[in-house]
């Protein structure tokens, strides 16, 4: 109770919708002043649904959202909005409105019928300006903008409003690199030296955790997690919101935590699930790993060097594998484990990998095996141990069928075209 | 030197329009002597002369035919483009204008009413056939906006579409009125057309204040009407109370629209073509966009309408007028600015 009364804005299981359609449902938080978070969630989560209830452009239908201790419900359009500003996500207009008067639109809520725009409000409209960096084109078209200008010009007609609370719906989304970073930097001041409560929806994960303080993340209508940046962009999480694979690793750069999305999850597993050893180990097996997993086949690889971009991959996908550390020469009892984990194996492939001193003992045994070899054919050119590696795929050949394929589709191809498990071993013998 | 411009607009207006309703109330299809006019003129506004002189004749074209149509013109005209630019900035729309939610319809099935059952008495100085106008316009509104709610909001879009559907039902009423009355069939046609002809004092002071009234409420909106044009949504976010907005511009408007054409009849082209024109010369901000359509709404009826009553000696309906010369001068402009509206 003593946090709610402290908090700035609080939502307590708000529900809200578009008639019928229920999209918010049963939304709790408090947000305290001066804080800068972040709401994420897939498209149609209801993020900006929440904005919209919390701006008063629709009515909650349960709950109540509490803002600096009054309620919302009771608050007139007038007085909510000299408190809440919002930078909607589009702000496309049809009509020739000068950059100046564009943000003196924001002192609209303190400005009644029969007023004219006093002084103190041109000093105010001219600080905005300022801020924002907007008061060079002042005099301007806001149409003739660019997308990156005009975000700046509705941040300045925001700051004109003087809010408490500034809430961002998606500001990022229509800007460029260079813009997106600007305008996220221009909220973060306005954050810290204005004392100004943000509150943005954001699409890009990687600025909302580099940017917020904190996040919540927002699935069906509800709060799924709630806290630092570290705490909810979590692997669970992220499959949960948008149903696919992310790679998640710290950005060492700003020390938060960076999503590298994979690929959607696939629910459409192969017709004939295998097993399928890759022998690989440096940077060149990554698409493969992830497709043959994708495709419901079982993957173990091997032998592979900690630290090498294969094993990475190996060990976000949870593929069973042989490994040596870093920059270590593969000896053959690590192959004999590599053997024993490929033994059962209906395909064999050696993917596009440099073979040198150090790891040409991964091809040592293959002519005993069971299954399919199939062989990428840049291996006999990206060989670092003088003929070494055709040496011993001639030796494999004459106990062994060994299939060359020229890339890894190819490969992916064959793998389709396999008989079912079992079926498979009777055929070659 | 622009700022001296800006200083003395306001007067040079003034100047401008009272010269051009000078002008237009000496010309007419009878020929007056210019020193005859002004001396009507003179002793009627400022009792100056003497009475015996004048010829009765010319003090009743002068003063009780024509300078009170070039007023009632001005007013009709000017009052006409204020509510088009109003309902321009609530609707988001260049296609609106201040019949687009029906008033019209209502107004001309009144009026065919009157005319077919000839209502001839007069009620506070009103034509039968202008009352039922106005009572159709009136009802007209409350019907659209009646459909058109939902729960406390008026969706715009509802509001558009259930005025041309209202619009539509009531012109086919009316269509149905005049095939059983073909005897009444030219003058509701005539009607229709738009006229100032038989208008006199009784008419300028009847819609005067509504005018007056009208405006000044219409004016004070200029800030929110702006702001109304960046969307409803954000309008809403930035401290505009939509609906009653939409509430107070769509009724004044509606009730200044529906005193004016009980009297002229439905007058086309003004509402709808001067905004767009005064928007290209003063940008889309009201404040400075209403007082400008009004002058020159005002104008512009008063010059059709003098041409409608001067060049031939049947007189021509002046929404003829409006559109023949509007219409061209529009796209004139338009083709000249390259750009949308």
């Amino acid at each position: 109770m003593k946090d709610q009364k402290k908090s700035i804005l609080s939502f307590e299981d708000v529900h809200t919708g578009y008639g019928d359609r229920e999209i918010i449902r049963g939304f709790t938080a408090a947000f305290d002043a001066g804080e800068f978070v972040g709401i994420i969630g897939s498209n149609g989560t209801g993020k900006s649904t929440l904005l919209k209830c919390l701006s008063g452009i629709i009515p909650v239908t349960g709950g109540k959202i509490t803002i600096e201790g009054r309620d919302n419900a009771s608050l007139t359009q007038r007085e909510r909005s000299r408190k809440v500003a919002v930078v909607p996500q589009s702000f496309a207009i049809d009509y020739d409105f000068l950059v100046e008067d564009m943000v003196m639109m924001g002192r609209n809520p303190y400005l009644g019928y029969k007023d004219r725009e006093s002084t103190e409000d041109w000093k105010i409209v001219d600080h905005a300006m300022n801020i924002s960096d907007t008061k060079k084109f002042r005099g301007r078209l806001f149409n003739e903008l660019s997308g990156g200008e005009k975000q700046r010009v509705i941040i300045a007609r925001a700051i004109a409003q003087q809010p408490d609370i500034l809430l961002l719906d998606e500001p990022t989304s229509a800007l460029d690199v260079h813009h997106q970073i600007e305008v996220m930097e221009m909220i973060e001041t306005l954050n810290r030296e204005a004392q100004m409560t943000v509150v943005a929806v954001l699409h890009d994960l990687n600025l909302a955790a580099r940017y917020c303080r904190r996040l919540v993340m927002l699935y069906n209508g509800r709060v799924v997690a709630d806290g630092t940046p570290k705490e909810v962009i979590v692997e669970h999480n992220m499959e949960l919101l948008y149903d696919m694979k992310m790679l998640i690793r710290q950005n060492a750069l700003f020390e938060k935590p960076e999503i590298v999305p994979l690929r959607v999850l696939d629910h459409q597993p192969a017709a004939n699930p295998l097993h399928v050893h890759v022998i690989c180990g440096g940077a060149g097996a990554c698409k493969v790993l992830d497709e043959l997993k994708s495709l419901g086949h079982r993957v173990t690889a091997g032998v592979v060097n900690q630290g090498s971009d294969d094993w990475l991959m190996c060990k976000d996908l949870g593929i069973d594998r042989v490994e040596v550390a870093p920059f270590t020469t593969i000896r053959w009892e690590d192959q004999k484990k590599n053997l024993k984990l490929m033994a059962d194996a209906d395909v064999i492939l050696v993917a596009d990998v440099p073979f040198g001193n150090g790891n040409i003992e991964n091809l040592t045994g293959l002519e005993t095996l069971n299954g399919a070899l199939y062989v990428h054919q840049s291996v006999v050119y990206n060989d670092y141990t003088g003929g070494g590696v055709q040496r011993r795929l001639d030796a494999i050949a004459k106990k062994h069928t060994l299939h060359y394929v020229s890339d890894h589709d190819e490969f992916l191809e064959a793998v389709r075209n396999l008989p079912e498990k079992g079926k498979l071993s009777a055929t070659s013998q | 030197m622009k700022k001296c411009v800006k200083k003395y607009a306001v007067p040079l207006v003034i100047v401008g329009c009272i010269a051009l309703i000078y002008i237009c109330t000496l010309i007419g299809i009878t020929t007056i002597p210019f020193g005859e006019a002004n001396r009507v003129l003179f002793q009627e506004i400022f009792h100056i002369g003497s009475p015996e002189n004048i010829n009765p004749g010319y003090t009743a074209i002068i003063w009780n035919v024509r300078l009170p149509r070039v007023l009632l013109g001005f007013l009709a005209g000017g009052a006409l483009a204020v509510c088009g630019a109003g309902f321009q900035g609530i609707f988001k729309n260049p296609m609106a204008d201040p019949y687009i939610l029906g008033v019209s319809s209502g107004a001309a099935l009144g009026a065919s009413i009157g005319i077919v059952l000839r209502f001839g008495s007069s009620f506070m100085g009103m034509g039968g056939t202008a009352v039922l106008a106005f009572a159709g316009a009136f009802a007209t509104i409350l019907l659209v906006y009646r459909i058109s709610r939902v729960g406390r909001r008026v969706p715009v879009a509802t509001l558009l579409l259930s005025g041309i559907a209202v619009g539509q039902s009531l012109s086919a009423l009316m269509s149905l009125l005049m095939i059983f009355n073909v005897s009444s069939m030219d003058q509701i046609m005539f009607w229709t057309m738009g006229s100032f002809n038989g208008t006199g004092w009784d008419q300028v002071l009847l819609v005067l204040p509504f005018v007056i009234i009208g405006c000044i409420l219409m004016f004070t909106a200029a800030r929110e009407l702006d702001i109304m044009l960046l969307g409803e949504d954000t309008a809403t976010q930035l401290g505009v109370d939509t609906e009653r907005l939409k509430k107070k511009v769509l009724f004044t408007a509606s009730l200044i629209t529906a005193a004016v054409v009980s009297v002229s009849g439905i007058i086309g082209f003004v509402g709808l073509v001067v905004p767009h024109v005064v928007r290209l010369f003063t940008g889309p901000k009201h404040r400075r966009l209403m007082p400008v359509a009004l002058v020159c709404g005002g104008a512009f009826l008063v010059l059709c309408d003098t041409i409608a009553r001067s060049v031939a000696s049947q007189e021509i309906p002046v929404g003829i007028i409006t559109a023949a010369f509007g219409g061209p001068f529009f796209i004139y402009l338009l083709k000249k600015q390259r750009r949308g509206l």
